[in-house]
């Protein structure tokens, strides 16, 4: 019983200075969710990736993207295709984002002309080798960890993050700040069990565009082996109108001029 | 590579297909290569030493119709990739294909149109066709060309309707036999002389001759049921190896009739992808399989199963299961000498995939192993892209079999170790 009271006392204690504003680590992280991954019914960007790797060798990808929300805060379809390097050119890659299952992965390679499922278990593995994760394109799944408030700023929430199944993942905890002012993700550091910094990522700039802040330079870092990769978006945009019927095999095989042209 | 470069391989190019040389604004992408492949068991084809030195230039393009026509509304485009090799192995010979010239648009909302010549795939095989009946040159795959030369191009008209309640392709084509073995480069079983044959072979392959009752139809209707993928096929042709038997006197293979009917599904399973496809072959020219110069109809069943283990490791595996129909018609119905070939064949596939260094090597390796015909087939290999442009690869092509007469077991004096380097732009 004695313990209890002191869960319950430190529960109510570090609840206070987010209770003040009206706001949980919970209801934190959902805001930043939908700000970072959700805004607008749908959005475009092309994407320029910049991957260095530990000896500093420069890669670049091109791409652009396409987002539909099915719901809000919810699954999600995603549409990418690239650009550059030139062996890849044409090449698209799909994601039907669901919560609670795993997601369903096509690649579509045009010189084969192939449609291909790819299993997708591990959303923890690079993005087309950068030093971006899948999840860190996509979203991780705001139940996939439990959240603790534990620094606010004049400006920033700091929140600890820890993984509810501690198997999958490379790092036991991580820490993200959020913009006060708009919910923006703007900086996460993941942590060892030994609490050692390995990974990084930071959003370099962000502007408000139709509305929503949009993060339009981003850049996640590999401490551990090194080497760092820096996403930029241009021709952002929002509410353009998709609609499911982009996200499926016919667009796959043929791509929507409309949509991808750079 | 550079911007001038790019602009005298684009003049070249242009002028050579009757267009005034005006490169700016058409977007020209390719890559320059050098495949080296070094036999590793001996045989009687051509060459001695390698079975494989070539170079190879491969340029593409696309142009979108732009402005206030009916071309750009419809969202027409014209694809463009040709390959030019110099191919040592036969003494420097240069060669041109036209892999991709095609015209796509879009003449309704529900209908799209791809006409010309183009490559074509379905189905959820991984390096097993089923229901895919479009022509594939099984030369370049046992030498160890890239994936992309496994597909050969079609002559052909696709059309793609999108209907509410769901999709159909409808390709009609003109016949293009598959590239199989024929004893100058490497050596095959060639039943008229009793073995494995390499240039001593003297088939005289008789394809369907160009008209318009020759041409070849597939349909496919596809949707998707939930997170899985539905599909139906019909294929009205011709078979795209020379199985059957015209003379035996002169020693003429021919092309069979060949209906296909099947269906697919694949989608989410035990925590990976899972697939099964069932395919039966009905031979037009031998219903009844009585003839024994003709193959018989085949029932074919196909299950796959892929999973991410994560860091970068993937493992497939599939299973193939064929069976001869009329097998006792076809037995006796055998002349004495005959070769002849089981009813049932079983084939197991192994993929595995790991990727290290950020994605930029990639070790994989892909195994045949039949436990009824006794044969087999590994294809190890090792790729590192050093840059965006610079890409490297080592493999091995390493067939085996017991017997002279299966699919692998005929291959096997074509192991070959081969090499790879390519600059992309």
């Amino acid at each position: 019983m004695k313990k209890c009271a002191g869960v319950f006392f430190v529960l109510l204690f570090w609840a206070v200075p987010c209770l003040a504003q009206g706001l949980t680590a919970q209801d934190i992280v959902q805001k930043a969710n939908l700000v970072s991954y959700y805004a607008g019914k749908d959005g475009a960007s092309d994407v320029k990736m910049k991957i260095i790797d530990s000896q500093g060798r420069e890669r670049v990808r091109e791409f652009r993207i396409l987002r539909l929300n099915s719901e809000e805060g919810g699954a999600q379809k995603f549409y990418v295709y690239f650009h550059k390097p030139t062996d890849v050119a044409k090449m698209v890659y799909m994601v039907w984002k669901h919560l609670g299952k795993d997601d369903d992965r096509w690649l579509y390679l045009p010189a084969l002309d192939l449609v291909k499922r790819i299993a997708a278990s591990d959303k923890r593995s690079s993005f087309v080798g950068s030093h971006f994760v899948y999840e860190d394109v996509s979203g991780r799944s705001i139940d996939a960890d439990t959240h603790e408030l534990v620094e606010t700023t004049e400006t920033l929430y700091k929140l600890k993050n820890i993984p509810k199944d501690s198997k999958t993942p490379e790092f036991s905890y991580y820490f993200v700040w959020i913009d006060k002012n708009n919910f923006m993700p703007v900086k996460a550091e993941y942590y060892t069990a030994d609490n050692k910094l390995i990974r990084t990522i930071e959003a370099l700039a962000v502007a408000e565009i139709e509305g929503h802040p949009t993060v339009t330079k981003s850049m996640a870092k590999d401490l551990e082996r090194g080497g760092e990769t820096t996403m930029e978006f241009s021709n952002i945009d929002y509410d353009l109108g998709l609609t499911d019927e982009i996200f499926a095999e016919r667009y796959l095989r043929r791509a929507p001029a409309e949509w991808i042209k750079q | 590579m550079d911007k001038t470069i790019r602009e005298i391989i684009l003049a070249v190019l242009l002028s050579l297909l009757g267009f005034p040389a005006r490169a700016a604004g058409f977007p020209l992408q390719g890559f320059v290569e050098l495949d080296y492949g070094i036999k590793v068991s001996d045989d009687d084809t051509k060459r001695d030493n390698y079975n494989l030195l070539e170079q190879r230039l491969q340029l593409k393009s696309a142009y979108y119709f732009e402005g206030n026509n009916y071309l750009a509304d419809k969202g027409g485009l014209i694809n463009f990739k040709g390959d030019f090799t110099v191919d040592e192995y036969f003494g420097g010979k240069t060669d041109f294909e036209l892999r991709e010239f095609y015209f796509a648009w879009s003449p309704y909302k529900f209908l799209d149109a791809k006409l010309g010549r183009q490559i074509l795939t379905w189905g959820t095989g991984d390096y097993l066709f089923i229901n895919d009946l479009f022509p594939k040159d099984y030369i370049s795959f046992f030498l160890g060309r890239d994936d992309e030369y496994l597909k050969k191009p079609s002559d052909a008209l696709k059309m793609s309707f999108y209907p509410k309640w769901g999709n159909v392709d409808f390709v009609a084509s003109a016949f293009t036999p598959n590239t199989t073995a024929e004893g100058s480069r490497l050596s095959f079983f060639d039943p008229f002389h009793g073995g494995i044959t390499a240039v001593a072979s003297n088939l005289d392959l008789l394809a369907p001759p160009l008209q318009l009752s020759n041409n070849e139809y597939a349909l496919r209707y596809y949707r998707n049921v939930g997170s899985n993928e539905l599909a139906l096929y019909y294929f009205r042709g011709f078979d795209k190896n020379p199985n059957s038997t015209k003379s035996e006197a002169e020693q003429q293979l021919f092309y069979r009739r060949l209906d296909a009917y099947g269906w697919s599904l694949r989608g989410p399973f035990a925590s990976g992808i899972g697939n099964v496809e069932f395919g039966y072959y009905h031979s037009r020219d031998d219903s009844s399989g009585k003839d024994r110069l003709i193959e018989n109809s085949l029932l074919k069943v196909l299950g796959g199963y892929e999973k991410d283990l994560g860091n970068d490791l993937k493992v497939g595996f599939q299973y193939l299961y064929e069976q001869r129909l009329d097998y006792d018609h076809y037995r006796d119905n055998l002349s004495p000498g005959d070769f002849f070939f089981d009813e049932f064949r079983h084939l197991l596939t192994q993929r595995i995939t790991k990727l290290y260094k950020n994605q930029t090597v990639t070790v994989s390796l892909f195994n045949f192993y039949s436990p009824s015909d006794r044969d087999g087939y590994a294809r190890p290999s090792v790729s590192y892209a050093l840059s965006d442009q610079w890409k490297i690869a080592l493999g091995a092509n390493l067939p085996w079999g017991e017997d002279d007469t299966t699919e692998f077991g005929q291959m096997k004096r074509n192991k070959n170790v081969y090499f790879r380097v390519r600059y992309s732009f």
